[in-house]
């Protein structure tokens, strides 16, 4: 396909379709996929063969790789990462990293710097530091 | 990266399926028909969360089959070049090591895995560094950037899918997305080990 070559997520060329999306966080799918095998269990006896592998497979990765468990610290860390001019693609990568320094960041998501936004290092920091705010009181 | 995206797809149904049930027939087809495929544009249906509009059936000349477009939300996983993202470790060999992010496979050659680890056969091959202190095995957790994705379309002649019909533009065709990475970055390589970053 002709396009993949521009696409670059460290850019944010991820095309405009995908630019607009909305973006969900590992944590958010979970809650999301959750929901919806229990559905399936109230209908069926076997709701395991019911789903796709593919439905299965992001099940398992995205329970695993939940940085935040509770359904209210995810909501949070959404509004909290809201508040900082940052696209969707972008919130979500640092939701589902959550970098420790401003360096990390930057290395996760190199789009915050090169994108006019102002994003200086104390706005990043502080970020940073709300965000492990709600880890902590999880 | 997990998206929750708005796609339409024209279901066809056979008229012995017309009465009480149409609508739930027309969506537990549409999740069958669905979820669990992959295109280039969309990645991986992951799953339908809501169904948003069913729109008015037309009879198709000749057959008798009536289609209807059906506007529905779902979660998709697509990846992208230049992505960072956690993967778990599934196959290691002294080519490099093969991982998962949820549907998506990803390998990492041994070029770009840090020149420091070395590659350890055995009933656990895995990449150590000389000072054993970071290990990647099977079921390792690692982060790594995605430099490359390819779709492979499967099973459907390939001239075909150059010409999409305009109603299903790059839709539903069997495919499968295939991503190569480098671990070799700052801030990249095994996740939960304080030594590595």
């Amino acid at each position: 396909m002709s396009g993949e070559e521009e696409e670059n997520a460290a850019e944010l060329k991820i095309g405009d379709e995908f630019l607009k999306a909305k973006c969900l966080m590992n944590c958010e799918v979970a809650i999301i996929l959750h929901h919806k095998y229990e559905q399936l269990q109230q209908t069926s006896d076997d709701p395991m063969n019911q789903v796709s592998q593919v439905f299965e497979k992001s099940l398992q990765y995205v329970k695993r790789f939940s940085r935040y468990k509770n359904p209210d610290a995810v909501r949070q860390v959404r509004e909290i990462l809201s508040r900082y001019q940052l696209a969707e693609f972008e919130l979500c990568v640092l939701g589902n990293l959550c970098p420790e320094t401003v360096e990390e960041a930057i290395a996760m998501v190199p789009s915050i710097k090169t994108r006019g936004r102002a994003h200086d290092d104390e706005a990043i920091e502080k970020m940073l530091n709300d965000l492990s705010l709600i880890k902590k009181f999880e | 990266m997990f998206f929750h995206i708005v796609l339409e797809r024209n279901m066809q149904l056979h008229p012995r399926h017309f009465g009480r049930n149409l609508r739930e027939h027309i969506i537990s087809k549409l999740m069958k028909d669905v979820e669990g495929t992959c295109s280039g544009r969309h990645g991986f249906v992951v799953a339908i969360t809501s169904v948003e509009n069913i729109g008015k059936g037309l009879i198709r000349d000749g057959t008798g089959f009536v289609t209807f477009p059906v506007k529905y939300q779902c979660v998709v996983f697509r990846p992208f070049k230049g992505e960072i993202l956690e993967a778990v470790v599934s196959m290691v060999n002294k080519m490099g090591f093969f991982a998962e992010a949820g549907p998506v496979q990803i390998f990492v050659s041994n070029h770009l895995i840090p020149d420091d680890m070395e590659f350890q056969s055995g009933d656990m091959p895995n990449y150590t560094t000389s000072d054993g202190s970071v290990k990647i095995q099977k079921d390792s957790e690692v982060r790594l950037k995605i430099i490359g994705t390819r779709v492979d379309a499967t099973e459907i002649d390939k001239n075909i899918s150059q010409s999409r019909p305009k109603w299903d533009p790059a839709g539903s065709h069997p495919s499968r997305f295939f991503c190569i990475g480098t671990i070799k970055d700052d801030f990249l390589g095994v996740i939960n080990d304080p030594t590595t970053i």
